[in-house]
């Protein structure tokens, strides 16, 4: 018996906002990029489900592409992470307050 | 033809300007006498080219063309031109005959005295020259008015000669500012000429007198802001009137013509006696045309004169300082001008100005020698005695005093004879209102006779008469042949300058002797070519059908003329004599207290002075005061407040900036919340 | 004085737009109709399909789909710039990389 679309993108909406909640309300700037990561595989689940309802195999190929893309994001992310350390002594992004007005 | 290079007769001294300039920047010992050479060689050529102008004008030419349009318009253009007709050219001639005279003169008083700072003054001079000369060859009123306040410019800056002394400067700022305030009202003047005939013309079928004329003869005629169209040319010819009155020291602008006599004298021989302060009256002279459309004009001009004789003879009796009397005494005799030429005695005007320019700059230069023999003393109580000692000069002061007196046969008595003619047979004559006014105008012109005869041999007395006051006066300084030769001209001048015109020799005998009647009326008495339209044919027409003014003889023709001729001599030799009599002798003294209480209101010249600075510091600083507030609290706190209302908001929106990122996320997941709802609702872009 | 760890720190007001986010995308999700889906068919190599249709060999493949050659050369360099910025972003200056001097304090 098939799963109805209507579950997998409801999973794939819950998923993406329990992301959003992590970026919104986490201080750490590791855990906020974990966040991040959720959102994009939310987005994961999404393509996958609809190309499994159109019968269409595009849209599990953009995933293996948003799946790489997510791992250079994250390299780059744990590069900047390091810069904040070293510049304001914690990695609690409400520290890093300086561009502001 | 030579009227056509008619141009050329001011563009010699602006040479000779710029070559004192040049050389007083950049090679100061190039020039020995300080500029004065080239100034006489340029006031020269000008004196020739006029005398050949006035020839040929004499013998039917005019000229009357646009040389540059400096603005270009469709309907309005601002031009240079020039126009030669009998007033122009005669004036051309007067002002260059002065100016050459007075640059001769002035190398007796300034390079002989040792003055320093000489090329400036002979630019000033130079400068002067030019801009009088193309004034009085303007064409059009925009270009009367710049070189009217170019003038005034020169003026200031050759009062002010002395400036390192505390009076000149300030002197030249009075006469500055004085000017200014009557060329002021002459501004908005000519700009409501432009703006009502599109034209600022003085002559021709396209000029602003004929196109008034025009519009004055159509019925019904057209309103002008709800006003009638003569109403209209009335404010008009006053709001001109403004600037002559400042410009020609009538009241109550007269103040700072007194004070000018701190420049040298022979700049005041020049520009405050013959030329600049007839500037004003040969403005009048030539928009005759125009006031003649005005009778108010007419009578205002009339009275202004009448009152501004009387008012500043008076003040000339108690003077003691030389150039003063000679000053009040400039006022005065300009007053009987402006009464001439309000009372529609336009040859008369003329003639008294040119007589005026004559005798008047004579005296000026008479007292500018006596200056010198006095090592710089003006006052006349420390004189006396030096007609011994300094005869020509004696003698063509006696000249030039005699003619301003008003004693026949000198050129003042026929001048200042027919300008009172002329005033009592219009006010016997002229309709309605102007009757009175004119009658009223030359019994004032005729009291003032009396008194001009009287300080004017007071002068003469206390100057030349008696025993001398001081050791100075005992030891005079000589003077020069270049200061003595344009003394000796102008006395020549002053007594026989009156033969252009004696009407009443000319009514007596029946000779046509009366040259300048003929002069300004044209050729064979037909008047002159419609091109020029302000020839004297075409103003007695004028005077008859528009302005109302017209002749009656209460004694019949001649009769009148002999009696009335008969009372102003006997009024002036009246006023000799009692000058005569208290300043004779050989030891004369003051009879001033015997005026008691009129004499401290004469010295303070009726607290003229006082009322203006009064009016200036009580009345005009409160008001720019007040204007100055509403323009820093209003106009700069309307936009102030602008600002600030941007620059508030800017400093509270701006703290959504507070640099922490998760806030910044927040905010966008709120927004794409919202966008998400307005789509559901309202189904998207795509229905 | 030692005190329990805390499970979490952060304020958690800011969350409920992320609740909110949920409850809008969760009624339009479920408000949608969705007909029955397609399905892939049993018996083929989805797998394989994926490699053929990565190098643009949709002749091959079994299931439909578009050519993806260009964005995986394209990945490529991508991750090789992500690989080549985080050394960079993480390097110290001065010093032996296996010093623990330089580098901003």
């Amino acid at each position: 018996m098939a799963v109805p679309m209507e579950y997998y993108l409801l999973l794939s909406a819950a998923v993406f906002c329990i992301g959003v909640f992590g970026v919104l309300t986490r201080r750490n700037a590791l855990l906020f990029l974990m966040s991040v990561e959720l959102m994009l595989n939310a987005a994961n689940i999404n393509l996958v489900a609809f190309s499994w309802h159109h019968g269409n195999l595009t849209g599990q190929l953009f995933s293996l592409f948003t799946m790489a893309l997510a791992a250079a994001e994250v390299a780059v992310g744990i590069g900047i992470v390091l810069v904040l350390y070293r510049n304001f002594e914690d990695v609690d992004v409400t520290k890093a307050t300086t561009m502001e007005w | 033809m030579v009227v056509e290079y008619a141009y050329a007769i001011p563009l010699f001294p602006l040479a000779s300007f710029v070559i004192a300039l040049l050389a007083a920047h950049f090679a100061p010992d190039a020039l020995p006498k300080g500029g004065a050479l080239p100034g006489i060689v340029a006031m020269g050529g000008s004196l020739a080219l006029s005398a050949w102008v006035a020839l040929a004008v004499a013998g039917g030419a005019t000229y009357d063309t646009t040389l540059y349009t400096w603005v270009g318009g469709a309907d309005l253009s601002f031009t240079f031109g020039v126009l030669v007709d009998p007033l122009s050219a005669m004036m051309a001639l007067i002002v260059s005959l002065v100016a050459f005279l007075v640059f001769i003169f002035s190398l007796g008083y300034m390079n002989d005295e040792g003055e320093t700072g000489l090329p400036r003054y002979y630019a000033g001079l130079s400068l002067f020259s030019f801009s009088m000369l193309a004034f009085v060859v303007a064409d059009n009123l925009l270009m009367a008015f710049m070189f009217f306040e170019l003038v005034g410019l020169c003026s200031w800056l050759l009062i002010g000669f002395h400036f390192r002394e505390d009076g000149p400067p300030s002197a030249a700022k009075k006469a500055f500012l004085v000017t200014r305030f009557g060329d002021y009202f002459f501004l908005v003047g000519v700009v409501a000429v432009f703006v009502t005939f599109g034209t600022g013309q003085f002559a021709g079928a396209e000029s602003f007198p004929a196109l008034a004329e025009a519009v004055l003869a159509e019925e019904p005629a057209t309103t002008y802001f709800g006003m009638g169209a003569q109403t209209w040319f009335s404010i008009l010819g006053l709001l001109v009137l403004g600037g002559v009155v400042g410009k020609s020291a009538q009241f109550p602008l007269h103040t700072w013509l007194p004070d000018a006599m701190e420049g040298p004298t022979p700049v005041s021989a020049l520009i405050h006696a013959a030329t600049m302060v007839a500037a004003g009256v040969y403005l009048v002279a030539r928009m005759y045309g125009f006031y003649l459309l005005s009778p108010t004009a007419l009578a205002i001009i009339a009275l202004v004169g009448g009152f501004t004789a009387l008012f500043a003879a008076s003040m000339g009796v108690v003077k003691q300082e030389l150039k003063q009397v000679l000053a009040y005494s400039t006022i005065s005799q300009y007053g009987y001008m402006m009464l001439a030429l309000g009372t529609g005695g336009y040859v008369a005007a003329v003639f008294h100005l040119t007589t005026h320019a004559i005798f008047k700059a004579l005296l000026f230069l008479g007292a500018g020698s006596v200056i010198i023999a006095m090592h710089h003393n003006e006052n006349m109580w420390d004189m006396g005695g030096l007609k011994e000692k300094m005869p020509i000069t004696y003698w063509t002061f006696l000249s030039g005093s005699l003619a301003l007196a008003g004693i026949v046969p000198f050129a003042g008595f026929w001048s200042k004879d027919e300008v009172l003619y002329e005033a009592l047979i219009h006010g016997f004559g002229s309709a309605g209102g102007l009757a009175p006014v004119y009658l009223l105008a030359y019994a004032m012109g005729l009291l003032a006779v009396f008194f001009t005869g009287f300080y004017t041999f007071r002068m003469v007395y206390l100057t030349f008469h008696g025993d001398a006051r001081s050791d100075t006066a005992r030891d005079p300084e000589p003077v020069r042949w270049n200061v003595k030769g344009p003394l000796a001209v102008l006395g020549i001048g002053a007594a026989t300058v009156g033969l252009i015109n004696m009407k009443p020799v000319a009514e007596l005998t029946g000779a046509h002797i009366d040259f300048l009647h003929k002069w300004l009326l044209g050729p064979e008495e037909g008047g002159w070519p419609a091109l020029t339209s302000t020839g004297l044919h075409h103003y007695e027409v004028l005077m008859k059908d528009v302005a109302g003014i017209q002749s009656a003889y209460p004694l019949g023709e001649t009769p009148t003329l002999l009696v009335s001729a008969l009372v102003s001599l006997s009024l002036a030799v009246g006023g000799v004599l009692v000058a005569r009599s208290l300043y004779g002798g050989p030891d004369p003294v003051e009879h001033t207290d015997r005026l008691g209480g009129m004499k401290t209101v004469l010295m303070h010249n009726y607290y003229q002075d006082e009322y203006q600075v009064w009016l200036a510091q009580g009345v005009t600083v409160p008001l720019a005061r007040a204007a100055d507030k509403f323009d820093q609290g209003v106009v700069d706190g309307v936009v102030n407040g602008i600002s600030s209302v941007s620059l508030f908001t800017g400093s509270r929106f701006r703290r959504i900036q507070s640099g922490i990122v998760t806030n910044y996320a927040a905010l966008m997941t709120l927004s794409l919340v919202l966008l998400l709802v307005v789509f559901v609702v309202f189904g998207g872009v795509v229905n | 004085m030692t005190t329990s760890p805390e499970l979490y720190r952060g304020s958690k007001a800011a969350g409920l737009a992320a609740v909110a986010l949920f409850a809008v995308l969760a009624a339009v999700f479920v408000g949608a109709g969705f007909s029955g889906g397609a399905g892939f068919p049993a018996d083929v190599s989805i797998t394989a399909s994926i490699g053929y249709l990565l190098f643009d060999f949709p002749s091959y493949a079994s299931v439909g789909g578009e050519g993806f050659l260009a964005a995986f050369e394209i990945i490529d360099v991508v991750l090789v710039a992500a690989l080549v910025g985080a050394v960079m972003l993480a390097r110290r200056e001065g010093g032996d990389p296996l010093s623990v001097e330089g580098g901003e304090e």
